[in-house]
């Protein structure tokens, strides 16, 4: 592996994402949405009466799990949501590698440069190793940033013990193991896509779709089905880690420099 | 400089390149003729190492396609049929990237000395989507020279070009010519091949003939003069005919087309024959073949195979 080769093309990936509005708009807007809506709902639960809230379910009509029972119901259910909503800022990690990589794929495609680029002597390896980096690094870092933001603002919106319980060790695991390997496969996901697909679009589509069971746990959670702790983290790391070996795997061999040139139009 | 042995390719059985083996030589520029689908992409693409041949193999600069395929790509410049640059990033960073990918010591000194030479230095800070297509193609050229291969391939270097940038970007080809440089040039432009390449290919799948412009138009016709008459004179084909160093003659608008041995040495005795015999001659030139004609007349001869091929 060459590594000036994949520096080559990190640097390049960035400097044409940084001159796609479409990308930038893309890549600033779901963060921005989520930590609004995550600090919105603390603060309006926050200043909601105690009184308002059931004390055997919470708000949700559902039994909190009994580790958080002993918080009482405004707390306890302020605890929850704010679990489930974990989940939701582990879908950046997730959803914007499959925009990046699908652009930084079947963009090529759209422009003619792949043909080009291959006939230089980078390996295909090279290649996607420089196009997974330059979708994942953005991708995590506003991950972490608007898990630091979001947990800045809850210092000002909501108690010290919520604030506690969103940063707590699980969580701040989850982000710093998790976000990195929701977006090493999500962007493995969108180069097995973009390598098959002529059209970004579809590619983002088919792709979004390894979206939904996250969506399901985070749901398992809200109705108390679930209770993110260090043992399921540790799980949920194990299992992820395979699948990103498999499906990187996969990427590698499906992208065939061949198939590709001949058959992209 | 370039050797290609037997080089095959088939495409889920339908047959692209059949056969193919030529040889190119150190320092020369080799036109690749031939209609659309007739496979002259698929043998570039085998001998930048881009794509595997179904069979036959290629040495290109002392590198074996297939088992050497990064040493092939590394001394082979490479300009595509589209630019293929990126729109959204500038012209410095365009070279820049593949300076980079080939391994270039000092990146940003080529990148600048390409930039100049071929006018671009001023917009060197333009995305390059604002570029006219001349400016994109010289760019792409000089992208494929960065790395200052020995073996350079162009597929149809002017074909989407207006006249003005076309002679532009051929104008800068000539200059590479004779710089040690070996140039492949894929093209059915065949004023352009004539102008510019030292030895051709005729393809279709197949390999039809390879040979310089001037003796593709030889083994086609010979070599022939039209000889111009104010007034038909009767009979004198048939004398022209019993001459030993004359092949063939022919009856034109307005004279007769005579093919001769050779006509430097013989155009004296013919001159002579004919108005000895009575012809009011009244000009007597060499009869000049385009290689449009040359290539018209060998797909003609060709027996090309029905499936079109294109890759």
């Amino acid at each position: 592996m060459n590594e000036s080769r994949v520096q080559a093309i990190i640097t390049k990936e960035w400097l044409d994402m940084g001159k796609n509005k479409m990308v930038l708009i893309m890549m600033a807007l779901l963060p921005v949405i989520l930590v609004a809506m995550i600090l919105g709902t603390a603060w309006l639960m926050q200043r909601t009466p105690e009184a308002d809230f059931d004390p055997n379910t919470g708000s949700s009509g559902m039994a909190l799990p009994a580790e958080l029972a002993e918080l009482g119901a405004k707390t306890g259910t302020m605890v929850l949501i704010n679990d489930q909503y974990m989940f939701y800022l582990l879908l950046i990690p997730m959803a914007l590698p499959v925009y990046i990589a699908a652009y930084s794929i079947i963009g090529e495609k759209e422009t003619r440069s792949l043909e080009p680029l291959l006939a230089t002597p980078i390996t295909t390896a090279e290649l996607l190793t420089g196009k997974i980096i330059a979708a994942v690094v953005p991708a995590v870092v506003l991950a972490w940033l608007s898990y630091l933001l979001t947990a800045a603002g809850m210092i000002l919106v909501a108690s010290p013990i919520i604030v506690a319980y969103m940063v707590r060790p699980v969580w701040t695991l989850s982000m710093a193991l998790h976000g990195p390997l929701f977006a090493l496969l999500s962007t493995a996901c969108g180069v097995i896509a973009s390598s098959r697909l002529n059209d970004a679009r579809a590619a983002q589509q088919i792709t979004a779709l390894f979206i939904v069971p996250v969506i399901g746990l985070s749901m398992a959670v809200l109705m108390g089905r679930v209770y993110i702790n260090l043992n399921l983290l540790l799980w949920a790391t194990a299992v992820l880690v395979l699948v990103n070996v498999g499906v990187l795997w996969l990427a590698v061999r499906l992208f065939r420099r061949e198939t590709i040139l001949t058959r992209w139009k | 400089m370039i050797q290609a042995m037997n080089l095959t390719k088939r495409f889920n059985g339908l047959l692209a390149v059949d056969d193919l083996s030529l040889e190119v030589r150190e320092g020369e520029v080799f036109g690749f003729l031939g209609p659309n689908g007739a496979g002259k992409t698929t043998t570039m693409r085998m001998l930048s190492a881009l794509i595997a041949p179904t069979s036959g193999t290629a040495l290109v600069n002392g590198h074996q396609i297939g088992t050497e395929s990064q040493a092939v790509r590394a001394s082979v410049g490479l300009l595509t049929e589209t630019p293929g640059l990126y729109p959204r990033l500038n012209a410095e960073h365009n070279l820049g990237l593949f300076a980079k990918l080939h391994g270039v010591d000092d990146v940003d000194g080529q990148v600048r000395r390409y930039l100049t030479l071929l006018d671009l230095w001023t917009r060197r800070h333009d995305p390059v989507g604002s570029f006219s297509k001349g400016m994109q193609q010289k760019l792409a050229i000089a992208r494929a020279l960065l790395h200052e291969p020995l073996v350079l391939f162009l597929d149809e270097p002017t074909s989407a070009l207006d006249p003005e940038a076309a002679r532009v970007v051929r104008d800068f080809i000539e200059t590479l010519k004779g710089r040690g440089r070996t140039i492949f040039i894929c093209t059915h432009n065949l004023n352009e091949a004539d102008r510019l390449c030292d030895r051709g290919g005729v393809i279709r799948q197949r390999l039809i003939r390879v040979d310089t412009p001037q003796a593709l138009r030889q083994g086609l016709y010979g070599q022939s003069v039209l000889v111009r008459l104010q007034q038909p004179a009767p009979g004198l084909e048939t004398t022209i005919a019993g001459l030993p160093f004359v092949s063939s003659v022919s009856a034109v608008e307005g004279g007769l087309r005579i093919a001769l041995e050779d006509p430097e040495i013989h155009n004296p005795d013919l001159v002579r024959t004919l108005v000895e015999a009575g012809a009011a001659v009244q000009f007597v030139e060499r009869e000049a073949h385009s290689l449009e004609q040359v290539y018209f007349d060998l797909m003609r001869e060709s027996e090309a195979p029905e499936t079109e091929v294109t890759a």
